[in-house]
């Protein structure tokens, strides 16, 4: 087996393929050149790539590779309706359906939308209950634009679905797309005008993600803190109290088999987006995020770095792999779950997100 | 039967064909032959802002836009705006 990184940056699609020791690692790439990859990512069911691919003056789309980035072809029906009054600004995240739909996949975007795909990525619908979600008009744009970046898929069931849209919020779908309820419960919303405890909508959620063993526990990096759910996003509990320099940071990595174990890199805050106290610092919790601890051997100090919403990732392996992508173009990997940390590559354009896979 | 050209980007997205003949009656006929026409045009069919487009050299605003008439022989040129960074 082999390990395949896949880094979406702004000038192109790279590759790094690595073994199973993670300590050596082979660059392949640009691909795709002249596109932004905001986010890439291989289909573990038949092994295909997406790319979320963005131009700015072609716009946005959805490239499909079957050979490992060799070829590419690129999704022939990707827009909003007119009636809508909105067009699509940009492709953001792309997430493989679930097992038992193995032409499905999703696509969030930006402003606030997200899609499906029923035939491979090649023609995309958009979800009519995020386009006309009761509470779109409570939602406003941040610096990525209303982008919808997280799509999170329970793995026992087909039905349940998360999304997050900065800032928006996060919404749940029990009934495979068709309705979405808030889930922001207890989540602050600093930034808007002051009210009677935490709104309805309007969040700023940085990142989301389900942990695969205990899928009814979600993990966010939001604008105002790091936050976890233990039931299904009814409710969130804050948690950056004890050991993070900063509740404010964009990357979140989950370990593959431990639901407790979570990995984030705070930043100074939303007005000095730089990596806190002048270090690359990953930070890690074993204790559901009751406590952090540093976990940054290897990484630059000093260092006013940037790890953007999709730029932390997790392999499967034993010890599980966390990676990490920097808008200064390096890849940091760390075979050891945090404990050790290599430069598997440096000097690439600015990344914008970092997926990693198994390969044959 | 036109001359479209493209720039290299939109080349590479049509099999690497930069040079397509056509027969089309107006620019924006033309245009929506290609095969990279969703790259062009939007999801509500407007010609996106960053597409400049060039007939015998003149800007198409200046030739009646997509619905100026094209006699046999011209030449379109696309050309991405400069931007970006």
């Amino acid at each position: 087996m082999a390990v395949l990184v896949l880094a979406g940056t702004r000038k192109g699609l790279f590759l790094l393929h690595g073994d199973d020791a993670r300590t050596r690692w082979e660059l392949e790439g640009p691909l795709l050149t002249g596109w932004s990859i905001y986010h890439a990512i291989l289909d573990r069911r038949d092994g295909a790539v997406y790319a979320a691919a963005n131009n700015w003056v072609y716009g946005a789309t959805v490239q499909r590779s079957d050979d490992l980035g060799r070829t590419w072809s690129r999704s022939e029906q990707l827009g909003l309706p007119e009636e809508s009054g909105l067009k699509l600004e940009a492709a953001w995240h792309v997430e493989p359906g679930h097992e038992s739909e193995p032409e499905t996949l999703w696509l969030g975007g930006d402003p606030g939308v997200l899609f499906r795909s029923d035939d491979g990525g090649s023609a995309w619908e958009p979800v009519a209950g995020i386009l006309e979600h009761p509470t779109r008009d409570r939602w406003h744009p941040g610096a990525g634009g209303l982008c919808c970046h997280s799509i999170q898929l329970d793995p026992g069931d087909a039905n349940r679905l998360y999304v997050a849209i900065s800032a928006a919020g996060a919404f749940r779908s029990d009934d495979r797309g068709e309705t979405w309820t808030p889930v922001n419960s207890g989540v602050a919303a600093d930034f808007l005008p002051e009210q009677d405890g935490p709104p309805e909508v309007g969040q700023c959620v940085h990142k989301l993600l389900l942990h695969p063993e205990r899928p009814e526990r979600l993990w966010q990096q939001n604008h105002c803190g790091v936050y976890r759910s233990d039931d299904r996003g009814d409710s969130w509990e804050r948690l950056d109290g004890n050991g993070l320099p900063s509740g404010f940071g964009f990357g979140l990595a989950l370990h593959p088999r431990r639901p407790d174990t979570a990995f984030v890199t705070p930043e100074e805050g939303a007005e000095n987006r730089v990596t806190s106290d002048g270090r690359l610092g990953v930070y890690r919790t074993d204790d559901g995020g009751a406590s952090w601890s540093l976990a940054a051997q290897g990484l630059p100090e000093p260092a006013w770095a940037a790890v953007l919403r999709e730029g932390m990732a997790s392999d499967d392996l034993d010890p599980a792999g966390i990676y990490l992508g920097t808008q200064g173009g390096s890849i940091f990997v760390s075979p050891t779950e945090g404990a050790g940390w290599i430069e598997a590559a440096a000097n690439l354009p600015p990344v914008l997100s970092v997926e990693v896979a198994r390969t044959a | 039967m036109v001359t479209v050209l493209l720039p290299s980007l939109l080349a590479h997205e049509s099999g690497g064909r930069n040079r397509f003949e056509l027969e089309a009656a107006t620019v924006g006929e033309a245009l929506r032959a290609l095969p990279i026409r969703n790259l062009i045009f939007d999801e509500h069919d407007d010609l996106r802002r960053l597409v400049n487009v060039y007939v015998e050299g003149v800007d198409m605003r200046d030739r009646g836009g997509l619905e100026g008439r094209l006699a046999a022989g011209e030449t379109i040129r696309i050309v991405a705006a400069v931007a970006g960074g």
